[in-house]
């Protein structure tokens, strides 16, 4: 009976860390990419939502990869889009797929830096307001967001398939 | 023996005379010469444009840039155009040379100097056209050669050595402006409407996103 229940605790704790994991991974996450949103509407200490746009696509521009009309649309929905994602990290809903979205995107940013530091350009990274620099740090700290985001991602993955999967 | 004395006297009058004379002329010629500038704020000789222009676009810029170059280039001039000369931004040039550049305080001067005598515009806008030619060398009045005659050249030398404490002020100001405003890079633009400064990102805007923001501040 004793032993019986030891095994159904380490049995338990040993199927709640990774679920643990997996909420301290989506919430890191979730805040960083609210923050990343907050970051590009408010800005030199006031709200910019009417003019927000304006600034972030001359900084998307700056990285000379999308034409006008995409500098235009990134500019003005990228914000919201990351508001959303960080939300819904947070709140867990559909999280294999925001994971996996989370992961894109990041990887579409490490892409985008790569290239700009291979071409020289002495830009400023725009992932957290107006003044950063895009350096080596930029985007090691990306790269470190995407293996988190990754992580997520797989883990969300393997745990519904644990869900789904027929008990023994 | 009383002529001769009363001879030497007068020629020692006319010397003294001669001397104190050429004394005189020459101390009032170098207080000409040290006179300080104009009581014009230096920042408004390197500005274009109306003062009272809604819209004010300062730009921390270093001569020997590319960047500021090619801002100057693509998005700077049509600025000029279609807003500084119809009387909606108020364009302010800061100094701001990076020590990067060898010959960029050197530019700086030469510009300071000739917005002393009115030529800023022309000058800047020559600086940045031949940026290509002077750049390696810092032989700036060859390159430019084509563009100032001689004498414009030399004239402008001449403020520039008469002036020199004036213009190394002006030019340190700027930097030191800069700095206090966390410029780290050339070029920085702030552009100020409706009592508000906006820093843009730096490195240099295109004209097209840029004339947008003017017209959307313009509309407020």
């Amino acid at each position: 009976m004793a032993s019986s229940t030891v095994v159904s605790q380490s049995a338990t704790s040993r199927s709640t860390w990774p679920r643990g994991l997996l909420l301290l991974g989506r919430l890191a996450l979730g805040f960083v990419f609210l923050y990343a949103a907050y970051a590009k509407l408010h800005f030199d200490g006031a709200w910019h939502l009417s003019d927000y746009h304006f600034f972030f696509a001359m900084m998307i521009d700056s990285y000379h990869i999308l034409p006008f009309w995409g500098v235009q649309g990134m500019a003005h929905l990228l914000p919201w889009f990351e508001l959303a994602l960080g939300a819904l990290l947070i709140s867990g809903l559909a999280l294999r797929w925001i994971g996996a979205a989370t992961s894109g995107l990041l990887a579409v940013f490490i892409g985008a830096m790569v290239r700009a530091k291979l071409l020289g350009l002495e830009i400023n990274c725009g992932c957290f307001g107006n003044n950063e620099k895009l350096g080596a740090l930029t985007i090691l700290r990306d790269s470190s967001l995407l293996v988190l985001a990754l992580a997520v991602t797989v883990g969300a993955f393997f745990l519904a398939r644990r869900k789904t999967s027929p008990s023994t | 023996m009383k002529r001769s004395f009363k001879k030497q006297l007068a020629m020692l009058i006319v010397v003294v005379a001669l001397i104190a004379g050429y004394g005189i002329s020459a101390l009032a010629q170098s207080k000409i010469v040290s006179s300080p500038a104009p009581n014009v704020n230096p920042s408004e000789r390197k500005s274009l444009g109306s003062k009272s222009a809604p819209i004010t676009i300062e730009v921390f810029s270093d001569f020997q840039c590319p960047a500021c170059r090619n801002f100057y280039e693509t998005t700077l001039k049509l600025v000029i155009d279609n807003y500084v000369n119809t009387g909606k931004v108020y364009l302010v040039h800061r100094d701001f040379p990076l020590d990067m550049h060898p010959f960029s305080r050197q530019a700086a001067r030469f510009a300071n100097a000739a917005a002393e005598l009115g030529q800023f515009e022309s000058v800047e806008r020559a600086l940045f056209d031949h940026q290509d030619t002077w750049s390696p060398t810092g032989k700036i009045d060859e390159a430019l050669a084509s563009t100032i005659p001689a004498a414009e050249l030399k004239k402008i030398h001449e403020i520039e050595s008469q002036h020199a404490t004036e213009i190394n002020a002006s030019i340190e100001r700027d930097r030191t402006m800069g700095i206090q405003r966390n410029v780290n890079q050339t070029p920085t633009i702030y552009v100020t409407a409706h009592g508000k400064t906006e820093p843009l990102p730096g490195g240099g805007v295109d004209y097209r996103l840029l004339k947008q923001y003017l017209d959307y501040l313009l509309r407020q």
